[in-house]
């Protein structure tokens, strides 16, 4: 195709994403104005004030020193679950699926399919006995509780095992010739497959980071609760929470998430379109 | 199957070693449980040592409307929110490959941002989109086409397609994501092939890229279907837990939630329980449609 087709396909498509782009944009636009707003400006019709009058940051620091909720205190469980989590499932699931992918072996594709039906069977709607079942254990109110149940995840092998299997055999080969131990072999392979465990590893720190359930029935004690516990109690209408506050501790509850994307979404994506093909 | 690499006498072992933790969790997080919910829903309601009751649970929910409605409106919310994400995101998939290389990663990012929000706080935004004459919804886009403000959290009428648009809105450009990745992945020979052999373009994504987009495209459905029955935080802010009203919002994940906080455990366990044999069926369609793929 010609420079000047591409360019006018380029403008086209432009022009035709410009809507979603607004659809999208505008609420997260809203939401991180509504930090400078006061609670008469921000119920307002929204032609009238959709900006601040003025930049005013006074509910972002009520809210960072703690005037509402333990802000950093929750902030941190938050960050210590999600990762504790992202780590333990990379860790599982990829040696999980690096023996569904490199080894067979009697009762393998039962245990594969157990796997799948994982995936299929949302944990939220058996929260109920998971939570008796985590008090039983001595877990209750405890950060351990929340983290722990999560690191079984089904996504996780099913994508593991697809990742494996890419990985040529010579490799494998070459290191046992060399005399390596099978776990040897294991951790020679897993430095070439690090996009993939870097990907799996983002997604499920953000699958994380936006459970509600299971941290409501398990965290009781205020210092314990996890970002999502902490804003539903600051928009809770009981609480008189102003509403400025409430959009801070918005927009801090997507930063961390947004950050982690924006750093590493590419390594993903090309490990995704290596896997898809096959 | 990739050739399975068997030849150390250690491999005999090896595979359960590296399985053994996986296979821990899954028994003490997962297995434990699931038994535990198949107890408790044979159970009387109430905490502690409550009498067995055999089917009772299960029977009482047969004859209960609330059951049913639930189970229709998340059929529904799921099957609608397949129907319009899938399509849309091929579409912006498309876009986005024609668009500037440079801009495709912010372009990307940018529409990805719903899906990285934490479901509450997309609540939130959804209840400025859908409050009442202020809303967004209805002040850029019902108002101006001459229409009176639809109250979208209120009248029953237009509540689940307020759950379908929040869903649409939500994971529209994380699915795009993955069909990007998948329409990136395709060998280009496949295109060459094609335009020898037939023109249109549209030929070309009905020939070449829909096939072999069938993986990504399972896992999309897989996820919606997943998502759409244990949605729990988007429809607990929006409608406050309840089922809105007339129930027409109600989703099962709600219903559980209900029942729940009433103390009605054993039933609670019964509506999780009674969805399994659905998920089952589910499972065995991907498992037809992934070896017809291979």
């Amino acid at each position: 195709m010609s420079d000047c087709g591409k360019n006018r396909r380029g403008i086209l498509s432009l022009l035709l994403l410009a809507p979603f782009l607004l659809v999208v944009l505008v609420p997260f636009l809203w939401m991180v104005l509504g930090m400078f707003k006061t609670n008469r400006e921000f119920f307002q019709p929204l032609a009238k004030a959709f900006f601040p009058a003025s930049y005013d940051w006074q509910n972002v620091t009520e809210l960072l020193e703690g005037r509402w909720v333990p802000f950093w205190a929750v902030f941190g469980n938050s960050l210590l679950v999600s990762v504790g989590q992202a780590f333990g499932a990379v860790a599982l699931s990829a040696a999980a699926g690096y023996a569904f992918a490199r080894f067979s072996f009697s009762g393998k594709w039962l245990l594969f399919v157990m796997a799948l039906a994982l995936i299929l069977v949302p944990r939220q709607l058996f929260a109920l006995p998971l939570f008796s079942w985590v008090n039983e254990l001595g877990l209750s109110d405890s950060l351990l509780g929340v983290m722990l149940p999560g690191v079984v995840t089904g996504l996780g092998v099913i994508y593991f095992t697809q990742v494996f299997r890419q990985v040529p055999g010579e490799y494998l080969q070459a290191a046992r010739i060399c005399g390596a131990t099978e776990l040897r072999v294991f951790l020679i392979v897993l430095p070439l497959v690090w996009p993939a465990l870097l990907g799996y590893g983002m997604i499920h720190f953000i699958l994380a980071w936006h459970e509600h359930l299971i941290p409501m029935l398990v965290l009781t004690s205020e210092t314990k609760q996890t970002l999502p516990l902490a804003l539903a109690k600051l928009y809770d209408v009981s609480q008189r929470t102003p509403q400025g506050v409430q959009m801070a501790a918005s927009t801090f509850a997507v930063i961390p998430t947004a950050v982690l994307f924006a750093l590493c979404h590419r390594k993903f994506k090309s490990s995704l379109s290596d896997m898809l093909v096959h | 199957m990739a050739a399975a690499d068997q030849r150390t006498p250690g491999a005999r072992w090896a595979p359960f070693l590296f399985l053994l933790p996986f296979l821990f969790f899954l028994l003490l997080f997962w297995v434990i449980p699931l038994f535990g919910g198949v107890k408790m829903s044979l159970h009387a309601n109430g905490l502690g040592q409550a009498e067995y009751v055999g089917l009772e649970h299960y029977q009482a929910l047969a004859k209960d409307g609330r059951y049913f409605t639930a189970l229709r409106n998340s059929f529904v919310y799921t099957l609608a929110s397949i129907v319009v994400i899938v399509p849309l995101a091929l579409w912006l998939a498309h876009l986005l490959r024609a668009t500037f290389r440079r801009l495709r990663p912010v372009i990307t990012f940018a529409l990805l941002l719903p899906a990285l929000t934490p479901p509450s706080v997309l609540a939130v935004l959804f209840l400025m989109v859908f409050h009442g004459k202020n809303g967004l919804l209805n002040q850029l886009f019902v108002m101006p086409l001459g229409l009176g403000p639809v109250s979208w959290l209120k009248d029953p009428d237009f509540i689940l397609s307020g759950l379908v648009l929040q869903t649409v809105w939500r994971w529209t450009g994380f699915m795009t994501f993955f069909i990007l990745a998948g329409m990136e992945g395709i060998p280009r020979v496949y295109y060459e092939a094609a335009r020898l052999a037939t023109g249109s373009r549209w030929q070309h994504f009905w020939h070449v890229t829909l096939p072999q987009l069938r993986p990504v495209l399972l896992f999309v459905a897989v996820y919606l279907v997943v998502d759409g029955f244990s949605l729990f935080s988007g429809a607990y802010v929006l409608l406050g837990g309840s089922g809105g009203t007339a129930d027409a919002g109600l989703l099962t994940i709600t219903y559980v939630f209900q029942k729940t906080r009433f103390f009605e455990y054993g039933t609670a366990s019964a509506i999780s329980i009674s969805l399994l044999p659905l998920m089952l069926l589910l499972l065995w369609g991907c498992l037809f449609l992934r070896r017809r793929t291979a």
